[in-house]
């Protein structure tokens, strides 16, 4: 879906900001891109939607050169999403929302349909806020119609650019539970960027962590954390790295390693899909019933701990 | 004794004329702030997005501001002539910067988010500028636009001086006059205009942005209207064309007394005496007032029309100082009074016209004057005080003061400055009778009719006569403001009607009646 060969980009003699990058993101795929500020993940993001031109490399969006569209067909086909929202303040929610369809030419009823919908979607009231200004909503909300924004004209990328970075902590989880559960992402290629490992581990289905320009590891959660390429990989998850496994780690992955215990009387089920973070707050009040295939095994705290130990080792 | 005319008098006789004014005021204004929206927007555009040359243009427009009005009006003139052409293009240079830079600083100011964000959904640059852009740079703009509005109505009263009308008929008219009813005539409802154009257009500016979509489109069509009251006072006009100065227009020896005792009525523009003779020349006016020793009655080929009715007074120059001052500096006196009788009306036309025309330094005219009279004088140690002699803003005056200046420092040991260009009678008297100068050249008409305003019956008795003027002046000078005319020089600078020699020769008139038999024939 989304492909970058060997993509250089400096901005002045001293050091490339983007230092031979390739990546390919696959079709339904939530890329990651993870690092401290100045390690290139905005500008190869930039680069994506020719924000920015890279200096030498190829990049690919649909098995298409990016350079063979002129950038504003290219950009109306791909979704952006901004930390600072970028909200046109002298629009209104609903207008704000069809810019890109207006842009693509829709017609006034299937744009006003469109954003009706996605209203409704990420739980703003049509009836209360169409009408607003920007400035009239919260932080959270702002964010919401930005992604809304981004959305409208149904583009099959989306690029994320520190989506929840402005938000206050507690927003920001609640804004992030719902970006997971909305069903207009679910099957769209997304490449974020943040600088928060949480929100990665969290939101990526695969996260590619940089530094100084260059991919330091590509992979799936489990695989950085299990097998980190390098001393900068397993430096950086360190502070973190018990309660990030934890998260990434879910139960069917233990259950090789779960005791066989055969007692009537649990009702509380635990999905095997659930993370070991979910499991261990269950556990703690009493113990649980999962079902894994056609299988059921009682889980405990010592249970679940012990197999966490194994699963490490 | 007649009543004392009030303001509010004034304004009735004067309302037509006002009305008039006032609406060539607003055209002037708009127009010039229109053409300034024209190319001063696309200019604020263009070096934002060029920053590299902002700061050129930005430079330019702001050394456009710094140049003082009355100078680019004068800059203007051998470019466009006189009228309304060189005033509008001079209120235009003026708007140019506070539009330009409110545009470049609203666009600047945009949201650099908001802009990316517009860039990143796939907009054009125009769709941007015109979505994004300008929509939010509104506000400033607008408040640039409100600037160069309020600055246009006031520069615009300046656009008397070359004949393009507006307030500042009534305001200079007054000036010149020692009439304060006229000036505030001016000068209320020019500033009453710019508050109001202040206020409307703080309005548009505080208007809910949304409507100002709108707005943009309606703003230019609500200028254009305001820009043709311009054309309005345009449509009643006669054939024959008369540039007078602001002071010539309102006083009874003036246009007044024309219309008056020989019923010349004209199409009249108000105009600067410093434009007014070249005007004339180059046929752009076909008569005009004229002081009849000026050096460019002689440059322009200009014939003076003779007076046969005898409105105009004798205006004998002498030199008028405080009592106090001839007191404290005994010596002054005589020194001035070598002066006396020695500038007949042909020397001082020669010595105008060297100095308006050849365009020598007043004082080097004013040394070899002396020279030839056997008059000068090393300068003696200027130990015993200092005179300050000040002077209108006419040849006369400037020369007149050098002459002075050296016959002080020749003939006594005082020192001696001279403040020039003090503007007309009102400023200069005004100088003299709070101690700001120490003396200056005045005319003996001026003392008469703008200085004590003489009833008129005393003036009907008297003018005729040059001695009885001068004894009169200096005696109610000395008694009303203790003011002292010494021994005057010798030239009478009356006014004149002059027009071209050729179109005198061509229609016979030599005089002002046969001028007034042909207008109203004309007509």
């Amino acid at each position: 879906m989304i492909k970058l060969d060997h993509v250089f980009k400096n901005f002045g003699p001293q050091k490339n900001a983007v230092n031979d990058l390739s990546l390919e993101v696959a079709d339904g795929e939530t890329l990651v891109l993870l690092g401290t500020s100045g390690c290139g993940k905005t500008t190869t993001l930039r680069m994506i939607n020719r924000l920015l031109e890279p200096d030498s490399g190829h990049i690919y969006v649909n098995g298409k050169e990016i350079r063979q569209l002129a950038p504003e067909t290219l950009r109306r086909t791909i979704g952006y999403v901004l930390q600072n929202t970028g909200l046109f303040p002298h629009y209104t929610v609903s207008e704000n929302i069809a810019i890109v369809p207006s842009l693509l030419q829709w017609d006034k009823a299937t744009i006003q349909q469109r954003v009706i919908t996605l209203m409704d979607k990420l739980r703003l009231s049509p009836a209360e806020y169409a009408n607003a200004w920007p400035q009239q909503l919260s932080g959270g909300q702002q964010q919401r119609v930005g992604l809304a924004r981004a959305l409208a004209a149904d583009p099959p990328v989306m690029l994320m650019d520190e989506p929840f970075g402005a938000l206050d902590p507690l927003t920001r989880i609640s804004v992030r539970r719902e970006f997971k559960a909305l069903d207009e992402l679910s099957n769209r290629t997304i490449i974020l960027v943040t600088h928060d490992v949480e929100e990665a581990f969290e939101l990526g289905s695969r996260i590619c962590l940089m530094n100084e320009g260059t991919i330091q590891q590509l992979g799936t959660p489990l695989e950085l954390l299990r097998r980190p390429a390098n001393e900068f990989v397993a430096a950086f998850l360190a502070p973190q790295r018990l309660q990030l496994e934890l998260k990434a780690l879910k139960i069917k992955d233990l259950w090789a390693w779960l005791p066989h215990q055969h007692s009537p009387g649990y009702t509380t089920t635990l999905s095997a899909d659930q993370t070991c973070w979910e499991a261990m707050e269950a556990v703690i009040s009493q113990p649980i019933l999962v079902q894994y295939a056609q299988e059921q095994k009682i889980l405990d705290s010592s249970g679940l701990m012990q197999a966490i130990a194994a699963w490490k080792n | 004794m007649e009543t004392k005319e009030t303001l509010f008098d004034f304004l009735q006789q004067q309302s037509g004329k006002l009305l008039e004014q006032t609406l060539t005021h607003t055209g002037l204004t708009f127009i010039s702030v229109l053409l300034a929206v024209a190319i001063g927007v696309p200019a604020g555009i263009f070096i934002s997005r060029r920053k590299k040359l902002s700061g050129l243009v930005l430079g330019f427009a702001g050394v456009m501001q710094t140049i003082p009005s009355i100078a680019l009006l004068g800059f203007m003139i051998p470019l466009l002539g006189i009228g309304p052409k060189p005033a509008i293009v001079a209120l235009f240079l003026y708007a140019l910067l506070p539009i330009i830079r409110n545009t470049y600083t609203g666009i600047q100011g945009v949201d650099a988010t908001v802009i990316e964000a517009a860039t990143g959904m796939g907009m054009s640059r125009r769709q941007l500028l015109y979505k994004v852009q300008l929509p939010l740079a509104m506000p400033v703009i607008l408040a640039g636009v409100r600037t160069a509005t309020v600055i246009n109505v006031g520069v615009a009263t300046l656009a008397a001086y070359i004949a393009a009308g507006g307030l500042g008929e009534f305001i200079f008219g007054g000036i010149a006059l020692n009439n304060t009813n006229m000036m505030l005539a001016g000068a209320i409802p020019a500033a009453l205009l710019a508050i109001l154009f202040d206020w409307l257009l703080s309005l548009l500016q505080h208007i809910n942005i949304r409507k100002t979509r709108k707005m943009v489109y309606l703003l230019p069509l609500i200028f254009l209207v305001l820009s043709s009251f311009y054309l309005l006072p345009d449509t009643y006009r006669g054939k024959m064309l008369a540039g007078f100065t602001p002071e010539f227009m309102g006083r009874k020896d003036g246009y007044l007394g024309l219309r008056s005792v020989y019923g010349l009525h004209m199409r009249t523009l108000v105009i600067s005496d410093m434009i007014m003779y070249k005007a004339a020349y180059e046929k752009k006016l076909d008569v005009i007032s004229g002081s009849s020793t000026d050096g460019r009655v002689k440059a322009f080929d200009l014939v003076v029309l003779e007076d046969d009715k005898h409105i105009f007074p004798p205006y004998y120059a002498a030199p008028i100082l405080r009592n106090a001052t001839l007191t404290k500096y005994p010596a002054l006196a005589p020194a001035l009074n070598r002066l006396a009788g020695r500038i007949n009306d042909s020397i001082m036309t020669e010595l105008n016209y060297r100095v308006d025309y050849l365009k020598q330094n007043p004082e080097t005219v004013a040394r070899d004057f002396l020279r030839s009279q056997h008059l000068l004088q090393p300068a003696g140690s200027g130990t015993e005080g200092t005179i300050r002699i000040g002077s209108k803003i006419f040849g006369d005056g400037y020369i007149l003061a050098s002459i002075y200046k050296m016959l002080i420092e020749g003939y006594t040991n005082y020192a001696a400055v001279t403040k020039t260009g003090l503007g007309g009678t009102k400023i200069v008297f005004d100088a003299l009778t709070n101690d700001q100068i120490d003396l200056y050249p005045e005319y003996t008409g001026t003392g008469l009719l703008v200085l004590l305003e003489t009833p008129q019956h005393i003036t009907d008795s008297i003018i005729g006569d040059k001695q009885k003027v001068y004894n009169y002046v200096s005696q109610a000078f000395k008694k009303e403001f203790d003011i002292v005319w010494l021994t005057p020089i010798g030239f009478n600078n009356t006014y004149a009607l002059m027009m071209r020699k050729t179109d005198a020769e061509k229609w016979h008139i030599n005089n002002i009646s046969a001028l007034t038999d042909f207008v109203n024939k004309r007509q």
